[in-house]
């Protein structure tokens, strides 16, 4: 039979588990782990019955509630379960995301980013790109990560980043990550989509509200043609991005994830880019202050593009595979 | 030498997979259709008159059948299969036939609405021997298709019209008309509206080429003297045209936008084979056209799944006209950036086919209602934002 996408759970259990998780974040006080609080819900079990859906809620409600975790760790790590077996706590080190690149340079000091602090962790776990282009994983105990004080600054000064450094032996222990670290990346990267649309789903409903209410020339702004043409298209961008998400979740586990997860980053990268600029606009002066929360989800957006490669860059990544006909078609057949 | 005709297999009307395989298998082998690749042709009448041509190739081995009901000569199976057909087709580098998009917009439509006229045509359709073509649009009634204003009455049993339509696609070579027409009160706006299969050849009809900028006559107008239309030709009652026409455009814009996809594709492949240097930015662009290309399929293929499950699509399916408009203005200003001497001056077959397909593209934002109608769609029953004032 054809692999059309399973049902998973229904649209009312969905609607229950979104409902529970946004409680889950708004209950949450300042960068609190999140773990015990989504064990509370049952989460194992809930992860176990259809992973794809759980983790597309998780992330989405994420990016909703502009929160900051860890979260994405798991996400990865469960991909490199078997290629780095251990019952450490561990924390994922990210390239820092202007490299553009998604492992981290072995021959130079490594600086890289951390979603958290990491004062509760065993082993940093780092992807180092090696002579020849091949990718090996490395554990390294914590002891021997410099992580910094405080968060990292910038365009989005909430995102609770860290900046991370250490000096990688000559003989430090790595194991060739294959297809795991493929593998990988791309759950992190549908995760990080999943996330991005979230944040754009409620600067979408700050942003129609906003236009709903606004007077101007004695009816709301939204009733102008420029400023709903304006949310359309960035409803589409986000539309489009979220069919490109679904379809890269029906196809983890198969060979074609990796290239489909790579274009669903870039499209909710891009739909964020293109949401952002017309909400900006729409909200007018008040948007370009601390007055209103826009900012946030404009800075957290950027952010989280950034993350495992940005939507530009990975444009270009694309291009490039496609020029040397390297592209996946098999991604986008009917299922 | 007479060729057999191919007979039903109902192991690929029920399993997708199945048949994307036999095609696949098919369409990698098959000899004759060498004809339909890389082809480039002088006029739209030779364009039709070829795909017709494949059209018959493509029946006689019974592939486009699939996704047809049996009572109107297909072979069963759904809208899925179809879109197989296209993918395959597309990604082996032959054409889809121009009949097969007109059929994607008209055929659900005559089928759900007029079976009896879908069983008496559709099968000669599907086998290259004639193809419809969409009259909505009039002078006066563009984007605002519920003022439009050619007339049919009743008379016995027959419905007398008259009056004009504008920018029928392939109305020049179109066997059969779908047709818009009044038959209440201009006041009535979309309520006095009925649709009508109108033959060709019906005396009082004139069908005038138009020819695009181009200088190829994909576009015809379509003037009524009171011709006369038989009442067994309506698709619905008397007074359910705009009902009728809702339902087409769900396939006008979800199967038609797939189907497109998949050529778009192609195009992109050729246009990356024929490309010597990239500009600064090139790969971007490329990289660019891929994605959105990839998000259309991946946005339809869930649009078509819909439609196969027999869901109805509502406004959402503006999304897929808007992503398909994206797609084909981005591709074909791609060609013309990427590849500027030769798409401005070129001598060529193949560039003669990128400067037709170039003013082909802007029809995308055009037709099949407007860039700015889709917006409007969207910003009203998907945003729900205030109500646009018209005075």
């Amino acid at each position: 039979m054809s692999t059309a996408p399973t049902p998973g759970f229904d649209a009312a259990t969905r609607d229950e588990i979104a409902a529970s998780l946004r409680e889950l974040f708004e209950k949450r006080t300042g960068a609190q782990d999140i773990a015990p609080l989504l064990a509370e819900l049952g989460w194992a079990d809930v992860l176990a019955e259809d992973p794809a859906t759980a983790v597309t809620l998780l992330f989405t409600e994420h990016g909703r509630a502009l929160a900051s975790s860890r979260a994405l760790d798991d996400v990865i790590l469960a991909e490199l379960a078997d290629v780095l077996p251990s019952d450490r706590r561990r924390a994922v080190i990210y390239p820092h995301p202007p490299e553009g690149s998604v492992a981290l340079r072995c021959d130079e000091p490594i600086v890289g980013l951390s979603l958290g602090p990491l004062t509760d962790i065993d082993d940093a776990v780092l992807a180092a790109s090696r002579p020849g282009g091949s990718v090996g994983l490395v554990a390294l105990p914590a002891a021997d990560v410099c992580v910094s004080a405080e968060p990292l600054g910038g365009f989005d000064f909430d995102s609770g980043w860290r900046i991370v450094t250490a000096v990688l032996a000559k003989d430090v222990e790595a194991v060739c990550a294959g297809h795991a670290w493929d593998r990988a990346v791309a759950a992190g990267r549908r995760a990080l989509a999943a996330e991005i649309l979230g944040v754009c789903d409620t600067a979408l409903d700050l942003v129609s509200a906003h236009a709903a209410a606004r007077v101007q020339f004695g009816r709301p702004i939204g009733s102008f043609q420029a400023v709903r043409h304006r949310l359309s298209e960035a409803y589409v961008a986000m539309a489009g991005a979220r069919s490109v998400l679904d379809n890269a979740y029906t196809l983890a586990g198969c060979d074609a994830e990796v290239w489909a997860a790579l274009i669903a980053k870039i499209r909710a990268g891009h739909a964020q880019a293109v949401l952002m600029r017309h909400a900006v606009q729409v909200f007018g002066a008040i948007g370009l202050t601390r007055e209103s929360d826009i900012h946030r989800y404009v800075e957290r957006a950027a952010a989280l593009d950034a993350l495992l490669g940005g939507h530009q860059a990975l444009t270009e990544v694309v291009g490039s595979a496609f020029l040397d006909g390297d592209e996946v078609d098999a991604a986008f057949e009917m299922l | 030498m007479t060729s057999s005709i191919a007979a039903a297999r109902p192991e690929l009307a029920a399993d997708v997979s199945a048949y994307r395989r036999a095609v696949r298998g098919y369409v990698g082998q098959q000899p004759a259709l060498q004809r339909w690749r890389n082809s480039c042709y002088p006029s739209t009448e030779t364009h039709m008159t070829e795909h017709a041509a494949l059209m018959a190739q493509l029946f006689e081995g019974g592939w486009n059948r699939y996704g047809w009901p049996v009572e109107a000569g297909g072979f069963g199976g759904d809208e899925r299969h179809r879109a197989v057909l296209y993918d395959e087709l597309s990604a082996a580098g032959v054409d889809v036939p121009e009949q097969q998009m007109l059929l994607e917009t008209l055929g659900p439509a005559v089928l759900r609405f007029a079976p009896a006229l879908g069983a008496q045509f559709l099968p000669g359709y599907l086998a290259g021997e004639e193809w419809w073509a969409q009259s909505f649009s009039e002078p006066e009634a563009g984007s605002d298709l519920a003022g439009l204003r050619c007339r049919a009455r009743r008379q016995g049993d027959h419905y007398v019209l008259s009056g004009q339509k504008i920018w029928t696609s392939h109305g020049a070579t179109a066997r059969r008309l779908i047709c818009l027409v009044r038959t209440g009160s201009l006041e009535s706006r979309h309520r006095g509206l009925t649709m009508v299969m109108v033959d060709s050849d019906t005396p009082g009809v004139q069908i005038r080429p138009i020819a695009m900028a181009s200088g190829q006559n994909e576009l015809s107008e379509v003037f009524f003297d009171d011709a006369e239309v038989p009442a067994s030709r309506l698709l619905g009652d008397e007074g359910q045209g705009w009902q009728v026409a809702m339902f087409l455009l769900q396939f006008e814009r979800a199967m038609y936008a797939w189907l497109s996809a998949t050529v778009a594709a192609r195009k992109l492949r050729e246009l990356r084979d024929a490309v010597d240097e990239l500009p600064d930015g090139g790969v971007r662009r490329l990289g660019q056209c891929y994605t959105d290309i990839a998000t259309l399929k991946a946005r339809s293929a869930n649009t078509v799944r819909r439609l196969a499950a027999g869901d109805t699509v509502g406004p959402e399916a503006s999304v897929d006209k808007i992503l398909l408009a994206t797609v084909e203005t981005g591709l074909h200003d791609a060609a013309r950036d990427l590849l500027p001497g030769e798409f401005l001056f070129g001598e060529g077959p193949l560039a003669a086919r990128w400067r037709d397909d170039w003013w082909y593209s802007r029809a995308s934002t055009v037709m099949g209602g407007s860039a700015e109608v889709q917006r409007g769609i969207i910003a009203d029953r998907v945003l729900n934002l205030p109500t646009e004032r018209t005075t």
